[in-house]
């Protein structure tokens, strides 16, 4: 928590704070700092103290670095304890989600790496196949991996993808859960055509 | 009676087992469930990650697709696909007009009117029907699940209706109840197990299944009951690293709550099992019966 009084900028946290209610659909100044999402939280364990209902507070207080790069923001699992918890209604999962998309639209790195190539090879076999086939998406995954460490010339790092996404498909051959069948959907062009549609759209 | 069906992609592929299971479940309390045709990936988690509209253009495709079926209503048995579809139903009624810019480009319209149930909503409520109370029940002795229902079956990110209690959800102790099993009371029961995140943030999924896993077993559970595919996989997939990592001794098997209620409503192991067993089948059958368990 590094806000302080001297640093409020009303108009700077006044245009962050609108962003985040936009975006995140909920209303945040309605956040009376009860902490009962706090006692929830799963991960708060380990955010360097930073709690759902402090999280909201630097939002409110325009303190955007720490709200962008806090660990709870990266840790957070969307798994909206704090949301249903809130008598106010404030549903602080989306708004760490909301902080996030924040964060890699201003070109900040995601605390874990493989947070957004994770995603986007999820979200891009979705679109692409119409339906996820677990190899393929893992592949893809993987590639987007090795892809960052070859820009950065590691070397070892992309050897060591190579050798852990190795040992877990033999893991999840070994349990029976390495599928090999493929299916995909027609639905493809529909669903193209609402990603152009969706094209610059900040929110729903 | 007819009811839509959507399994899911994870369905076809890791929870393969959850899919069998679920159908010749429901067949045996004389619901046929009739997939959609050609539904397309639910988006799960990512697409709200990463695009918000098609987080919600995604399912609303899916929902068209069932309403045109003419069925009254749609079964999902994966939590995750659950969550999503009923979360963008009711966003594409609270705002028209995002309905309106995502039906242009469906061939199939949504009006956002068919009721979605999860696959244990049904069971919940088809286990007080006549169809169930005609079965043989097969005794099941000797067991002492815990229910685990993690984050989405009863926390969604928007306000929708929801069909169980929120802090002590009791759907699968009320079916487990109606074959004669007890599940005990634990405290995890809605706690996160970490579910994608496995993937990318290890430390922390790792903890969360751990104290899931320690409670658990400190009540002296002897299995895991489950309905979500990724809880399934989690639980029991990283059993032995999040176990070695918090050094617990004990395992406990994970069953899905579909093999439970086969096993009691006179289903054999092998019905149970998809016949294709090479890739294709979830677990190894820990012998339900027999003292390992």
């Amino acid at each position: 928590m590094t806000a302080k009084a001297f640093d409020y900028n009303p108009q700077a946290a006044d245009i962050f704070t609108r962003e985040v209610m936009a975006r995140s659909g909920q209303n945040i100044i309605a956040c009376y700092q009860c902490k009962r999402c706090a006692s929830g939280c799963p991960v708060a364990e380990d955010t360097d103290m930073v709690t759902p209902n402090r999280l909201i507070r630097m939002v409110v207080l325009g303190d955007i670095e720490n709200a962008l790069t806090n660990k709870l923001t990266w840790k957070c699992l969307f798994c909206h304890t704090c949301g249903t918890r809130c008598p106010n209604n404030i549903k602080t999962g989306r708004i760490a989600d909301t902080l996030k998309k924040m964060a890699l639209d201003a070109g900040i790195d995601p605390q874990q790496p493989e947070y957004k190539n994770f995603h986007r090879a999820f979200f891009n076999y979705s679109l692409r196949h119409g339906r996820i086939n677990e190899i393929g998406m893992m592949g893809e995954f993987q590639l987007r991996n090795m892809w960052d460490h070859l820009k950065k010339r590691n070397y070892i790092a992309i050897l060591s993808e190579i050798v852990g996404k190795s040992t877990l498909a033999w893991e999840m051959f070994k349990q029976k859960r390495l599928h090999l069948s493929y299916h995909s959907s027609k639905g493809r062009e529909e669903i193209s055509r609402l990603y152009k549609k969706s094209a610059g759209r900040k929110w729903i | 009676m007819d009811l839509a069906y959507y399994p899911g992609c994870s369905l076809y592929q890791s929870a393969k087992l959850y899919n069998h299971q679920t159908k010749l479940v429901f067949g045996m309390l004389g619901l046929h469930l009739k997939e959609i045709e050609d539904w397309s990936c639910c988006g799960a988690t990512s697409a709200g990650k990463i695009n918000d509209f098609m987080a919600v253009a995604l399912p609303a495709r899916n929902l068209g697709i069932a309403e045109d079926s003419g069925l009254s209503e749609l079964v999902i048995p994966c939590s995750a696909c659950y969550s999503r579809t009923m979360v963008a139903q009711k966003q594409l009624q609270d705002f028209p007009l995002l309905k309106n810019e995502i039906n242009i480009e469906l061939s199939k319209k949504t009006t956002g009117s068919i009721k979605v149930s999860s696959a244990l909503d049904v069971l919940r409520r088809e286990i007080r029907g006549s169809r169930f109370k005609s079965i043989p029940l097969q005794k099941l002795e000797g067991y002492n699940p815990a229910c685990y229902y993690g984050c989405m079956n009863t926390r969604f990110p928007y306000d929708v209706p929801v069909a169980d209690n929120v802090e002590n959800p009791q759907g699968m102790e009320t079916v487990l109840k109606a074959i004669g099993v007890t599940a005990l009371d634990w405290n995890y029961k809605t706690l996160c197990c970490g579910a994608s995140s496995i993937i990318y943030n290890p430390d922390s999924a790792l903890d969360l299944m751990a104290k899931i896993m320690r409670d658990a077993v400190s009540r002296d559970a002897d299995c895991f009951v489950v309905n979500c595919p990724m809880c399934q996989m989690n639980m029991e997939s990283q059993q032995e690293k999040y176990c070695e990592k918090h050094d617990i001794k004990e395992r406990l098997p994970v069953y899905f709550i579909t093999e439970l209620l086969g096993m009691a409503i006179g289903l054999s192991k092998e019905d149970l099992q998809p016949a294709d067993n090479l890739f294709m089948n979830g677990m190894d059958w820990t012998d339900l019966c027999g003292d390992s368990v």
